[in-house]
């Protein structure tokens, strides 16, 4: 044995490890000094939101997206300039624009908001805002429209074929999937005609031409109907998870309004299992079976605390009355409907 | 490098590069120590440390908890009100520090309703320093939606202004991370804290509103807006919110005008048509009786508000605004 072999052998002479020793040190060094880099960067730009978590820095600053920039649809009516930049918003952060009102729009289908400033070229006085709710289709834009219906406002003659009308200070009307609010600085009428003027050009835009107007709507029977009481609830009709596309209508019959209702479903069972369903509602939260003449009715007409409530079924159609005062007045409206909704037919319970 | 020195090294190489070894091992221990951050990300604002906002509230008197005053001139009720708790001077001493915190929600004009009256808040800003004496007025709201622009087009930055008030927009450093204690919703989450830090007393001024998810919308529901970070996520348990909210500002005073409230709606409005003439405007010590007398304004019971029996239930005032035996008046 030399005096080598008194020596530890770690890496006994072998050519090609020797030479590799060092490529592969680098080549590893070298990719930790890549994944490093790369944290860096991406640390850098960390999207923390995708954590459900914002930092006030990036809630704080209004961002209007570019995208607004290159919406062709609201313009500034004449005699009138951009107050503010145009600014659009998404389900996400709908909340910064309208705060609290915000679920109204994102429970029903809401897509887009884009809103635009605009001030009178020589009363800065006078400014209005344009919103235009993108709503994704007609009945999710009529549904928001009919729940913030102003009971008082005008039908305006601009609105005919459309759904909308006017206040002292602004203009609302459904437009095809859109959704428009119109809100006036004052009551004026510059700001009214601008409010028109900028209505009209929305209209000239085809994008939702196709689609302005909601058969359903004709069936209610027109008579003792109070106009533009008609609302559509998507879903949890009357606080009831369980009642959705629900179109209901105001009705004088009597001293008091009548609340009809109906709802169209794919067929009469599935109709009987949603009316079943609310009855069993009304019960678990502290309703009583009312008597009634009709036979008909039995059993589907309650008392709820002072108030009559009433649902029963006719072919695919869901039909009742809710929070009638006079339960006379509304057994006779519920059958009104009924038969409209039959077809003329007397309705099957 | 020969061939010879890689064949074979020595004892005292081998413990050299061994020792190298180990403080590389240990220097990257070391660092990765250093760099470590056990908390993660927080909800923006101040992750280092976690503060409470001081306690406003001054001590209550028999009969002067709460007053309430008929009238439709807002600048005289506002006065009658506080003059029947005792006076401003009650409130705010000489030389003290003033943070006002009206609605500035939304960048609408002041007559919607959907914000404070800004005539209303420069009075009571006139109110803190011609009659009390303070040393400075600061009013503040974190709207999210474009601050400056709300606080502009509301009419509020000019009001307060021209009262000698100084408005303090929200910015990322005025903000701090709270926990309310024993609070489920308000956890290690920012508040717009820099102003109240420096603050001796706090009056909150707002109007009675419709509010699509909570309601109604008054003096509890006006902390909201002190809140920074993704605070919609709040909407989901909107009276628990509003509670914890009530737990955790202990205002010196809180306005409630009810002189024009917004019946539908609510929190946006949009017409004039929203709004009904009530002619009330409410002035207390006690949040949650201020509250429970401004719902019979929108027509509503207490019962119809559940923030308010939970805001009763923390301790925070009580709903039965009648038992305090309200001071009020009647302005022609």
């Amino acid at each position: 044995m030399n005096q080598n072999n008194t020596q530890f052998s770690i890496g006994s002479g072998r050519r090609t490890q020797n030479r590799l020793e060092p490529v592969i040190s680098i080549s590893i060094i070298a990719i930790l000094l890549a994944i490093a880099a790369t944290l860096f960067v991406r640390q850098a730009d960390t999207d923390i939101s995708r954590f459900g978590i914002t930092a006030p820095s990036l809630q704080l600053t209004q961002k209007p997206a570019s995208e607004a920039e290159n919406n062709p649809v609201i313009q500034a009516p004449a005699g009138f300039d951009k107050l503010s930049e145009a600014e659009v918003y998404t389900a996400e952060n709908l909340y910064e624009k309208i705060d609290g009102k915000a679920p109204l729009y994102t429970e029903a289908g809401f897509l887009k908001l884009y809103c635009q400033r605009f001030v009178n070229k020589t009363d800065a006085n006078l400014w209005m805002e344009v919103f235009l709710y993108d709503m994704g289709n007609l009945r999710n834009a009529f549904s928001v429209y009919s729940m913030q219906r102003r009971p008082d406002a005008k039908t305006l003659s601009a609105f005919v074929q459309m759904y909308g009308y006017g206040t002292s200070n602004g203009l609302y009307f459904v437009y095809g999937r859109y959704y428009i609010e119109m809100i006036g600085s004052a009551e004026s009428d510059q700001l009214v005609m601008a409010m028109l003027e900028t209505a009209a050009n929305i209209q000239k835009n085809p994008i939702a031409a196709s689609d302005l107007k909601i058969e359903e709507l004709d069936l209610f029977q027109s008579e003792n109907l109070i106009p533009d009481s008609m609302k559509l609830y998507l879903k949890n009709a009357f606080g009831f998870e369980g009642l959705s596309d629900v179109f209901t209508a105001q009705y004088k019959i009597g001293s008091q309004p009548i609340t009809v209702f109906f709802s169209k479903r794919p067929n009469a069972q599935d109709a009987e299992a949603m009316a079943a369903s609310y009855r069993k509602f009304l019960a678990e939260n502290g309703a009583t079976v009312k008597q009634t003449t009709s036979e008909s009715l039995k059993n589907k007409v309650f008392d709820f605390y002072g108030a009559t409530e009433m649902i029963f079924t006719t072919g695919k159609f869901v039909v009742g009355v809710h929070e009638a005062e006079n339960q006379d007045a509304a057994e006779k409206a519920a059958m009104i409907l009924a038969v409209k909704l039959s077809g003329g037919n007397k309705a099957k319970q | 490098m020969n061939e010879q020195e890689n064949k074979n090294i020595g004892r005292r190489e081998f413990f050299a590069r061994t020792a190298k070894a180990a403080i590389s091992i240990g220097a990257a221990g070391v660092a990765a120590r250093l760099f470590y951050d056990a908390k993660g990300p927080q909800r923006g604002g101040k992750a280092e440390k976690l503060v409470t906002l001081p306690d406003f509230s001054v001590p209550q008197e028999a009969g002067r908890t709460i007053s309430v005053v008929k009238g439709s001139d807002r600048i005289k009720s506002i006065n009658k009100a506080i003059e029947l708790l005792g006076g401003i001077k009650r409130f705010v001493k000489s030389g003290e520090i003033v943070v006002i915190k009206p609605n500035v929600a939304f960048a609408t004009p002041a007559m919607l309703g959907a914000t404070t009256n800004p005539e209303l808040v420069a009075e009571v800003v006139r109110l803190c320093y011609k009659e009390a004496g303070a040393k400075e007025v600061f009013v503040i709201d974190n709207p999210i939606n474009d601050p400056a622009s709300c606080f502009m087009l509301s009419g509020i930055e000019k009001a307060v202004t021209a009262a000698g008030a100084k408005v303090i927009m929200p910015t990322p450093s005025l903000f701090a991370n709270t926990t309310v204690k024993d609070a489920t919703l308000i956890k290690d989450w920012p508040v717009f804290f820099g102003p109240l830090e420096k603050a001796d007393k706090l009056i909150g001024i707002a109007p009675v509103k419709h509010h699509h998810r909570s309601g109604a919308s008054m003096t509890m529901k006006n902390w909201y807006g002190l809140l920074g970070g993704r605070r919609n996520t709040f909407h989901q348990d909107i009276n628990g919110i509003i509670a914890e909210l009530a737990v955790m500002v202990k205002p010196t005073l809180v306005i409630l005008d009810g002189t024009m409230v917004m019946m539908t709606n609510g929190p946006t409005g949009g017409s004039i048509s929203d709004l009904k003439r009530a002619d009330t405007m409410i002035a207390s010590c006690d949040m949650v009786a201020a509250d429970s007398c401004g719902c019979e304004l929108l027509g509503k019971k207490v019962s119809d508000l559940p923030y308010l029996a939970k805001a009763q239930g923390c301790g925070i005032g009580t709903t039965n605004w009648q038992s305090l035996n309200p001071a009020t008046a009647s302005l022609s």
